[in-house]
């Protein structure tokens, strides 16, 4: 029975067979056609049905209608109301896309705005503030401000030198270590705000060597930390802590360079 | 569809005055082939009143290979005339099919016919127009 509807099926599609090739033909039609193909009976109904679509096409048209297809348009394009535009899923998706892409590239603009040499270097430092254990570093007793002997006797570090506006703290512990560019950084941790401090070679011209200066303090931020820079003698000195930019305000001197 | 040419002119230009109508409105439908569904349904309004073709035994042959030599005698108009004549929904079916526009799904969709219903209009109409051409233009027989 399937078989015999099957056939019946074909038969059908082959009578409704397209009579141009450029006539769209879905897969049942494509498959009972290569069944057919070169039957004397379909090329037969080929043939027939191509020569009554010629003389169709000759069937003459009256000038009164043939004027309505003229050059001018026979409906007037209407123009899409913005508010169905902005339903439209498409214009919504590029939207959306295109709104994404200006918001990163607005991000990563603001973001570089506020770089400086040693930006880098600093956020990197957030992070390591950010992971750092009061067990990791050496229990020291002082000021912070008198550490920078400690740095230059025990570890060769000239210009380590914290900058006044820190100076007083107490310090909890400090430590020196290489960054994963062998750079020796110095950190300090004190008691007020649980802040810390670094102390890291300024950047330098690649091809010249020069210092990277910058003037007053520069803000930086990872994560929820903060961290304020200054440079001196080729020297970086950033104070971070976990917090905002106006933590800092009672500090640093008000010359500070947002 | 209609045989007469006045009345297919009445039925194009009112098809078209609506869809411009509508289009200056804001309310063309977004279904396909609306336009062809409008002047169908007009066509058939146009000859109801008219003499419909009785369902008439007629003579009908195989598809022939000479076939289309005796369609290029026929003049453009018989042929009209001769699809307009045949009774509706076969007449739809052979005028769409013949236009040599849309597939047969469309001419389903446009005809609303089933798949066996226009197989078999688009096939008795060829073997009819077959036994009409070799009525008109008689082909010598081999003995």
């Amino acid at each position: 029975m399937k078989l015999l509807s099957s056939i019946r099926r074909q038969r059908s599609l082959l009578n409704c067979a397209p009579i141009s090739a450029r006539q769209s033909a879905d897969r049942s039609m494509r498959s009972a056609i290569s069944r057919a193909d070169g039957s004397v009976e379909f090329t037969n109904q080929q043939n027939f049905d191509r020569a009554v679509a010629r003389l169709v096409r000759l069937i003459p048209i009256p000038a009164e209608s043939a004027e309505w297809f003229s050059e001018k348009d026979l409906v007037p394009t209407s123009r899409l109301p913005w508010k169905k535009m902005v339903h439209n899923p498409a214009v919504l998706a590029i939207s959306i896309a295109v709104a994404v892409i200006a918001g990163v590239f607005v991000f990563n603009f603001l973001s570089r705005l506020n770089d400086f040499p040693g930006s880098a270097t600093a956020r990197k430092l957030l992070g390591v503030a950010a992971s750092t254990r009061p067990v990791m570093l050496d229990p020291v007793n002082a000021d912070a401000g008198t550490l920078s002997d400690l740095f230059f006797m025990k570890h060769g570090l000239e210009h380590y030198d914290v900058p006044a506006e820190f100076a007083d703290f107490g310090t909890i512990g400090c430590r020196v270590f290489e960054d994963d560019e062998s750079r020796r950084i110095a950190q300090i941790w004190v008691s007020e705000k649980r802040m810390q401090f670094f102390l890291f070679p300024a950047e330098r011209d690649s091809k010249t060597g020069v210092v990277l200066r910058f003037p007053g303090w520069r803000y930086v931020h990872q994560e929820g930390w903060t961290g304020v820079v200054t440079e001196h003698s080729g020297v970086c000195f950033m104070a971070a802590l976990r917090g905002h930019d106006k933590d800092f305000e009672p500090y640093i001197s008000k010359s500070a360079d947002k | 569809m209609l045989g007469e040419s006045r009345k297919a002119q009445e039925v194009f230009h009112a098809t078209l005055r609506e869809a411009a109508q509508r289009a200056a409105r804001g309310e063309l439908p977004s279904e396909p082939f609306w336009l062809f569904h409008d002047a169908r349904w007009r066509c058939l309004e146009a000859t109801k009143s008219d003499l419909q073709p009785e369902a008439l035994e007629i003579d009908e042959h195989d598809v022939a290979p000479t076939a289309a030599s005796q369609i290029e005698r026929l003049d453009p108009m018989q042929l009209a005339i001769w699809i307009s004549a045949a009774p509706d929904p076969q007449r739809t079916a052979l005028a769409l099919f013949y236009l040599d526009e849309f597939d047969y799904r469309e001419v389903l969709d446009l005809a609303e016919l089933k798949l066996n219903e226009l197989s078999r209009f688009l096939s008795n109409g060829r073997r009819q127009l077959q036994a009409w051409l070799d009525a008109k233009f008689p082909q010598q027989m081999d003995v």
